[in-house]
């Protein structure tokens, strides 16, 4: 073989690497997923699921041994006792010991779309939404299918349990109620747009709350599927789940306008401004407030007369909701030195995780 | 910039057709051929170039020169840039074209990448570049299912027990036959020849291998792309389907121009015997004349 084929074959060769990598890139592009247990704080972000001590921010241990740029992961895991319960993208899904992350109890491969959303236990059931349309629900114990939904679009919001219900959000503009022990459909609520978050279920009331890039929120009465109420006066849309802080249903849109509403008839109580776009959740702190995050890494705490009690900062793009446990808040960024930031309950910073290469 | 220009309104386009055809499938199929239609004059100016380099690096008369002056490079360089002038040929005629077209093909595959949104971050990427005048609310979700496809995750059909990569294979295929169709014909260039030829070979499987790693709607873009730079080629009559189906009678060399250069390089003794030279009376005799070739003898 001559000089010159050798050549051509290396510059083909190259142009498939850069065509590869543009693929590759776009192809795994997505917000890190953070879970808090009692002693450790899980964050699945591009090859790695990490496991790190809560206290210090040391690297405890790391799923897969070695990364893969085939084994990508974004979706939080569930933690169970010893159990973590998490997908990747590589279209698996693993319950795994959380003494050895790379100890494999069982993995589901019959899923044919990524797994990016959290999953729903309960009991010995995990609820588990892929992309490849379908919901599934699986043997905790066994990682056998028990049942599956099929639907028309990816499902890539988390669904929740309640009772022998469970919720589920899909981009095909409305909410699913299914039937725990069969995966059949109850009932669906109808919304404007496209639904990304998890509903938010209040137990007192029986009510779920959640909003859509239909520029809407809506409550809805769990037991019947009847829409209580619905809000969308100059709205935007609405990306992340409301939360309930002092019988105050309080949510952002994407341009950052905060609202209050009343969880009982979706009358306006008060609004604010975060200045910034506003893709993450609003993160509650009992009797204390809530914490916003914008997208780009400014961080505002309000405490529950709405005033501004502190401002923080990382150099960074938020987009996965912060998570309070204890006093600590953890602050997952993308595009920044670190990939989890925390801070105190007055704003202080603590500890930053960075993953060793 | 790069989004502003190209990607964007790539995109937009794109999620519009998606809405008009309510298929995302369709949509990258007439996005495809959409975009290869207008930049055709581009392809065309590029081919013409081509043919006409080729003619040219096949003409016996700049054979010669090149012989002459194999160890002078400047020189070569001087003569062949004479030549170059007197035939209106355009040296980088062939390359102009496909640099413009470039950014053209990246857009078209960043623009179905973006569309092709699967996660949270990707859909507030999308749902930022949308022009205000189309509603995002009603063009997500996308319906991304396209026959037994879902364009978003590499693509398998399943027969019985089997994953067939259908779309990998078809890939592969018309990868191969738009390289065969549209190598050009050597004559005794045995290197140019193995390096067509071994590039004939390996760009259909690192294609094919492209089309069954990633998404589907990535490989359907491959395929309709292939094949519509096959029926643009046909259409054009510069496909020499000789060189898939040998029993086809080979394509003939049609020079783009019946010029060959007469210089002050060439050597009477050398020169064909069939060609009838006809000089124009022009002052500086040492300058190169055209002169119309007669048909070759076949």
């Amino acid at each position: 073989m001559n000089k010159k084929v050798v050549k051509l074959m290396i510059l083909a060769g190259f142009a498939v690497l850069i065509l590869s990598g543009c693929a590759a890139g776009v192809r795994a592009e997505s917000t890190p997923g953070l879970t808090v247990s009692d002693s450790h704080v899980y964050l699945a972000y591009q090859t790695n699921l990490y496991q790190i001590d809560k206290s210090n921010g040391a690297e405890v241990d790391r799923f897969p041994e070695k990364s893969s740029a085939s084994l990508v992961m974004y979706a939080p895991p569930v933690v169970d006792g010893s159990d973590l319960f998490f997908g990747d993208l590589a279209n698996d899904f693993y319950r795994v010991s959380t003494e050895d992350l790379n100890q494999i109890k069982w993995s589901f491969t019959e899923g044919k779309g990524w797994y990016q959303a959290k999953a729903a236990l309960q009991d010995d059931l995990l609820v588990v939404p892929c992309t490849d349309r379908n919901i599934y629900a699986l043997d905790a114990e066994s990682g056998n299918r028990l049942w599956t939904y099929e639907g028309d679009f990816a499902f890539i919001a988390e669904p929740i349990i309640v009772d022998e219900k469970v919720i589920v959000s899909t981009q095909e503009h409305h909410v699913l109620v299914l039937d725990i022990n069969t995966g059949e459909e109850i009932y669906r609520v109808e919304m404007n747009g496209a639904v990304l978050s998890a509903p938010l279920y209040d137990a007192e009331t029986g009510t779920a709350y959640v909003g859509s890039l239909g520029k809407e929120m809506i409550a809805f009465d769990l037991e019947t599927g009847q829409t209580k109420w619905s809000y969308s006066e100059n709205l935007d849309t609405i990306w992340a789940t409301p939360i309930l802080l002092d019988d105050e249903l309080i949510f952002a849109d994407k341009t950052g306008k905060i609202l209050a509403l009343d969880p009982e008839n979706g009358s306006v109580l008060w609004s604010k401004d975060a200045g910034g776009t506003v893709i993450a959740g609003l993160s509650a702190v009992a009797d204390k407030g809530f914490l916003v995050a914008r997208e780009d890494g400014n961080l505002f705490f309000y405490g529950l007369e709405q005033s501004n009690d502190w401002t923080a900062s990382v150099v960074g793009n938020v987009y996965t909701a912060p998570i309070v446990d204890g006093d600590q808040i953890f602050v997952p960024v993308i595009k920044a030195d670190a990939l989890l930031y925390t801070f105190n309950l007055s704003g202080l910073p603590g500890w930053t995780f960075t993953p060793a290469k | 910039m790069w989004d502003m220009i190209i990607v964007q309104p790539f995109t937009n386009l794109l999620l519009v057709i998606t809405m008009l055809v309510k298929n995302f499938g369709i949509a990258i199929i007439l996005f495809t051929i959409l975009i290869k239609l207008i930049t055709f004059p581009l392809t065309n100016k590029q081919i013409k170039s081509s043919q006409a380099m080729q003619d040219l690096q096949n003409d016996p008369q700049y054979k010669k020169m090149a012989a002459k002056y194999k160890d002078d490079k400047e020189k070569f360089a001087q003569e062949q840039m004479k030549i170059y002038k007197e035939k209106g040929i355009s040296p980088f005629g062939s390359c102009l074209p496909t640099l413009i077209q470039f950014p053209v093909i990246l857009g078209l595959y960043q623009g179905i990448m973006r569309v092709m949104a699967s996660t949270p971050l990707e859909l507030v990427k999308l749902e930022r570049i949308v022009y205000p005048f189309l509603d995002v609310n009603k063009i997500l979700p996308i319906q991304n299912r396209f026959l037994w496809m879902d364009l978003g995750q590499p693509e398998r059909l399943m027969i019985g027990q089997f994953a067939i990569p259908i779309l990998a294979i078809l890939v592969v295929a018309t990868t191969f036959i738009q390289s065969k169709v549209m190598q050009p014909p050597t004559q005794g260039d045995s290197q140019a020849a193995a390096m067509s030829n071994s590039m004939t070979m390996t760009m259909p499987f690192l294609m094919g291998w492209m089309a069954f790693q990633f998404s589907a709607g990535l490989a359907l873009y491959f395929l309709i792309s292939n094949i519509t730079t096959v029926v643009q080629y046909g259409a054009m009559g510069r496909t020499d389907w000789s060189n898939i189906f040998p029993w086809l009678p080979k394509k003939e060399l049609t020079p783009a121009k019946e010029t060959v250069i007469e210089a002050d390089w060439e050597d009477d003794e050398d020169e064909e015997p069939e060609v009838e030279t006809v000089k124009t009376a022009k002052p500086s005799a040492r300058a190169a004349v055209k002169r119309q070739r007669p048909k070759r003898k076949r």
